[in-house]
């Protein structure tokens, strides 16, 4: 592979490649505002300026300055080289590039910083970025000169509406378009644009309209700086204080890897992140799936339940155990969730095998609305995973299970999952003993006779495989909510108080047998790397 | 005892033989620090000895690992309670030999005078309960009187008695305030005054010296074996003074004597501690009179130093230095160092292991007096249990650097 | 100076001297934990080397190497007036591990090593009295582990049973005060404790 030198380091690059897409691979960061991985180059910010040395025996292309002389307190004439910046310049072979070791672009970077500072307001105690802004990081980096302008900065529009989901803060902008171009590139949707020049430049929304395509707040994730923030978070959490779990979206069945960022003193999931796969997302997650972190304490079933009325774990475990030991295989359908991990579904599979049901059914989220970007249709992300779990068996759908217990063939209904996937057929499981582990209200939890408090994808470790056949695995983030517990160790408790204990009783273990017994494409291979923006 | 009407022909004059068991402490009122000495007696010779630390255990360096490099300092103030600004001073200097800055001369005299006056109030402390334990009481009361000037003039200059908190990475919380030397020096007057009074009094004092002198004996080699430093060590003969043998702050531009003993006993450890107060008035004396009136008293450096409040205040560059060292706190580069100064127990080292992040990821803190009570096994087997008192008090244990 | 003995060391241990690094000043030698004993050794007893005290000895835990445990002593010569620090690498996942005791080099490796046992349960074969010093013998875990949290709580310990003593217990397991009572509940594990 052919290479260039960065500050005497030898970096290997592909061709048609960029100085800091190079770097970057490398691991060493050419600090920037406007570039992004997923985005065009802009060039605007002149953050990432880094010298190029000319080829041996070529004169340096100089430019003429007056520069500040202390001493003599006045401007003198003096040379220095042009800088180029890394986002834009291509890389040969053999080239040489300086960048922490120039002073120049040393000087120029915190030239930059102390421009883009210039009329920045003093907003870090209230700024929701702030602990996560580049502002504070390159300053530190960069520079680090005191203010020197005593004038009143430039005053410009706080705290506009975008739309439904995001919120502009025109004075802290750096206008480095990122938001602009994330609109047009990436949501197809070029309703943002740049305004007035100079230190006016202000980012607007196309006139009669809102920021509201379905990638909004991606927007805001771009956003270098406080100048986009999401109203979901505004206000609501200092990221210092968040700890990050990588999880995968289960939105919908495109399976984005994400971040969840929780707060560990109080438990509670409070945003998730993308986290970068190429192979799945890039860089990118869509509003839906970005404000799905909602449901993880939205509408929670948090205690179990004997027909509708909260008892003690031990009391509900003992009823259920009772309903499926008088239970006769024939008349017993397992309904397993495409909202649930494999682990959680495996748990169910097996304990339905030692009591000799093999009536399979399959439930999940009903279909929404997809794109060609992101957004899948089918709204679970475990579709394809519980039907390879359940092979050879077919799973059939809710719609026949319903018209089954109309027919009178099906008494008792073993489910897992909270939501249904047809809507208008839920009154027949009035006519059946459900016993049913949910982590969300829903006809499930609704109808269920005895029902047992699951914990959602952020409480427990899962493996979710998405439409692309694709076996990602969700880290935990929170402890689960009230007491609720992961499913699978919900159905391990049930099966031993039937007295039919499975062969395990921890995750490492069900993930053994799992792997005995199931589909090798089943459990994860590794996770993906962590991500960078 | 024997009955007085048997004669002694006919009783046993030899004491049971089989030894017993004695357990002094934790809580005992001739222990200063909580300590508990498990002793196996043979009348009243001690045969063996069991010294349990521990009952000041506060995790200090677990805790340490959880904030920032500055939210350190209030830790290591509780460790040597009776000298905290040696502690202060010594680990904003293992921070700043990390980091490969040294801070402004102004603020290394003050240091020293601070710093010195803290070791007088420690070796007060030490030979006033000393003296104290042996039933001298008033000796005890003057010390803590003049003890008491230099927490005084502590409170004035950092607002806290005694955990002050002050030091701070690349400087001090704040410079010297105006009256600062003229306190000083009238309180090095009326403790050198204090001191010779204690002298007169003690020094011809018979009962005083028999409970001193020629007790607890250890052999210089054996006190270097066991890790021992500071007065303990220089008892037994041995010139080694961090001060002098690697001098840091202004250290090699005083003119400073180190005292050191010969008998190596409990005697020479309280007169090693009541000369080095002598030496220190030299080093405060010398200190303030090189101490600058003006000038910087922290480094310059924006990644290291708090901004002022105005700055952060009224100007975006001011407010992220601010937010960057109190949020994230500052950021020690990656490695490892081991830095030591002169405590008022001896060598006071810290080893801090930095992953370069805003937070420690070790703090070890080379405790002087864990390794000299170590010693104490060696010091009082063999000896009476009423010299357990003397040596014991000699050693100056402090809780809270023994046991962190 | 220093650097004079690292060189001392590495002619005469050669391979078994796995890493030197110098940093403001500090000079460090990180040997393998077999040739620990005897690298100690030749640097108190070789004349040129004079290393006459064991100034301190700690342990670092990175939970992410393996080995997974840096013990570290501060070695100085008193009369030479140089220092040099020695590192040696033990202990597997779990935390398993050994070294040998430096208690026959100084007197003072005992109390320094029995605290290193304290706080990161590294054993030191041939130390004539390792147990724990600063925390009580019940104590559960080694806290200085990286992986030992920090609020964690420890349970209740028993009123110590000695033979012969005709004191009652001060407290049964339901009186006095109530801190100190709780029992640790952290974040759910995947053990095997039933289900509420």
């Amino acid at each position: 592979m052919p290479t260039f030198k960065l500050d005497e380091r030898d970096i290997p690059f592909e061709q048609g490649d960029t100085v800091i897409r190079a770097a970057q691979r490398a691991g060493v960061d050419i600090p920037h505002y406007c570039w992004h991985p997923g985005l065009s180059v802009a060039a605007n910010c002149r953050m990432c300026l880094v010298e190029l040395m000319p080829p041996p025996g070529r004169p340096a292309l100089l430019l003429d300055v007056l520069a500040w002389d202390k001493e003599k307190q006045e401007y003198v004439p003096q040379k220095k080289p042009k800088l180029v910046p890394a986002c834009q310049q291509g890389v040969s072979d053999g080239m040489v590039i300086k960048s922490q070791s120039s002073g120049h672009a040393q000087q120029a970077r915190a030239a930059v910083q102390e421009l883009l500072l210039l009329n920045h307001p003093v907003d870090c105690p209230i700024c929701d970025q702030a602990g996560e802004c580049r502002l504070q990081d390159y300053w530190l980096e960069h520079g680090a000169t005191k203010k020197r302008m005593n004038d009143e900065p430039i005053h410009k529009p706080k705290a506009v509406p975008f739309g439904p989901n995001i919120v502009y803060d025109a004075e802290r902008c750096i206008v480095c378009t990122r938001c602009v171009r994330v609109s047009e590139e990436l949501a197809k949707d070029p309703v943002l644009s740049v305004r007035e020049r100079g230190n006016l430049a202000e980012i607007v929304v196309a006139p009669g309209r809102q920021l509201d395509h379905a990638y909004t707040l991606m927007t805001e994730y771009v956003c270098p700086v406080g100048a986009l923030t999401a109203v979901d978070f505004r206000f609501k959490a200092r990221v210092w204080f968040l700890r990050s779990a990588r999880t995968v979206c289960t939105g919908c069945a495109t399976g984005c890897n994400s971040f969840t960022d929780f707060d560990p003193r109080n438990q509670k999931a409070y945003r998730y992140r993308p986290r970068e796969n190429l192979a799945v997302n890039k860089y990118w997650m869509c509003d839906d799936g970005m404000l799905d972190h909602r449901r993880i304490h939205e509408q929670r079933v948090l205690a179990p339940r004997v027909s509708g009325e909260g008892v003690d774990a031990k009391i509900a475990l003992e009823k259920a155990a009772a309903a499926l030991k008088q239970a006769s295989p024939e008349s017993t359908a397992v309904l397993l969730s495409a909202e649930h991990s494999n682990e959680d579904n495996f748990a169910l599979l097996e304990l339905a095998k030692s009591f000799g049901f093999n009536q399979l059914f399959q439930s999940g989220r009903p279909a929404g609305q997809g794109d060609d970007i992101l957004r899948h249709p089918d709204k679970n992300p475990n579709t394809a995973g519980i039907v390879r779990l359940a092979k050879p068996a077919l799973l059939k759908p809710f719609a026949e299970l319903a018209s089954a217990i109309d027919g009178g063939t099906i008494k008792t209904v073993l489910a897992l999952g909270s939501s249904l996937s047809v809507a208008d057929k839920t009154d027949a499981l009035k006519r059946a003993q459900v016993i049913a582990l949910a982590s969300h209200e829903g006809p499930l939890a609704q109808h269920a006779r005895v029902l047992l408090p699951a914990s959602t994808w952020a409480e427990a470790d899962g493996t979710f495989v998405n439409a692309k056949g694709l076996a990602q695995e969700s880290e935990k983030a929170i402890a689960p909510q009230g007491q609720s517990l992961p499913a699978f160790r919900w159905l391990a408790e049930l099966a031993r108080v039937a007295g039919k204990p499975l062969g395990w009783k921890k995750l490492t273990d069900l993930r053994k047998s799992m792997a005995q017994e199931a589909p090798p494409a089943s459990l994860p291979a590794s996770t993906a790397p962590a991500g960078v923006s | 005892m024997e009955p007085l009407d048997q004669e002694l022909d006919q009783a046993e004059l030899e004491m049971p033989a089989e030894p017993m068991l004695l357990n002094v402490g934790p809580a005992h009122p001739a222990m200063h620090g909580t300590v508990r000495c498990v002793m196996e007696l043979s009348g009243e010779v001690i045969h063996h000895v069991d010294v349990q630390v521990g009952y000041l255990h506060r995790g200090f360096e677990k805790m340490c690992e959880r904030g920032t490099w500055t939210q350190v300092f209030p830790y290591v103030d509780r460790c040597n309670y009776v000298s905290p600004m040696l502690n202060n001073v010594g680990f904003a200097l293992a921070c700043e030999k990390l980091l490969g800055i040294s801070v402004p001369e102004r603020c290394q005299w003050y240091r020293m005078a601070l710093g010195e006056l803290a070791r007088i109030s420690d070796h007060l402390t030490c030979d006033g309960a000393m003296a104290m334990e042996l039933g001298a009481f008033t000796p005890f009361l003057w010390m803590i009187k003049a003890r008491e000037m230099i927490w005084d003039l502590m409170e004035e200059e950092t607002g806290a008695r005694l955990t002050h908190s002050f030091g701070r990475v690349g400087g001090m919380a704040s410079p010297p305030t105006d009256g600062f030397k003229e306190q000083a020096r009238a309180v090095v007057k009326q403790i050198l005054s204090v001191v010779a009074e204690v002298e007169k009094l003690l020094l011809g004092n018979r009962i005083f010296l028999d409970r001193l002198e020629g007790v607890g004996v250890i052999s210089a080699e054996d006190a270097i074996s066991l890790g021992w430093t500071g007065p303990c060590l220089r008892a037994t003969g041995v010139p080694y003074d961090v001060r002098k043998a690697h001098p840091y702050l202004k250290y090699a531009e005083v003119d400073f004597d180190v005292p050191v003993g010969s008998a190596s006993d409990c005697f020479d450890r309280f007169m090693v501690r009541i000369e080095e107060i002598k030496q220190s008035a030299r080093i405060i004396e010398q200190s303030l009179e090189r101490l600058a009136d003006s000038g910087p008293i922290n480094v310059d450096d924006p990644r290291v130093i708090l901004p002022p409040k105005d700055e952060v205040y009224n100007t975006i560059e001011g407010t992220i230095q601010h937010f960057k060292i109190v949020m994230e706190g500052l950021k020690l580069p990656a490695g490892e160092v081991y830095s030591y100064t002169e405590g008022g127990n001896g060598e006071l080292g810290f080893y801090l292991v930095s992953d370069g992040s805003g937070t420690p990821y070790r703090v070890r803190i080379r405790p002087p007096c864990f390794l000299v009570t170590a010693g104490l096994e060696r010091v009082i087997t063999g000896q009476m249990m009423a010299d357990v008192v003397p040596s014991f008090g000699s050693l100056n244990m402090i809780g809270g650097e023994c046991d962190r | 100076m220093a650097q004079l003995l690292i060189d001392l060391v590495k002619q005469q241990f050669g391979v078994a001297v796995l890493e030197t690094h110098s940093l403001r000043g500090d000079e460090t030698l990180t040997v393998e934990p077999n040739a620990w004993l005897a690298v100690c050794r030749f640097l108190r007893d070789t004349p040129r080397a004079d290393m006459n005290m064991l100034t301190d000895l700690t342990a670092v835990d990175y939970p992410d190497r393996e080995p997974r445990f840096e013990i570290v002593a501060h070695l100085v010569s008193l009369a030479k007036g140089h220092r040099l620090r020695v590192k040696t690498r033990v202990g597997d996942e779990e935390g398993d591990a050994e070294v040998d005791s430096l208690c026959e080099l100084w007197a003072g490796a005992n109390w320094l090593e029995r605290e290193c046992f304290d706080m990161f349960g590294v054993r030191f074969t041939g130390h004539p009295d390792l147990r724990r010093i600063l925390l009580y013998p019940e104590f559960e875990g080694y806290p200085l582990r990286k992986d030992f949290p920090a609020d964690r709580i420890q349970p209740l310990v028993p009123y110590r049973d000695v033979p012969n003593i005709d004191k009652l217990s001060p407290f049964g397991r339901d009186e006095g005060m109530s801190f100190g009572r709780q029992t640790h509940s952290g974040p759910e594990t995947d053990d095997d404790s039933p289900v509420n």
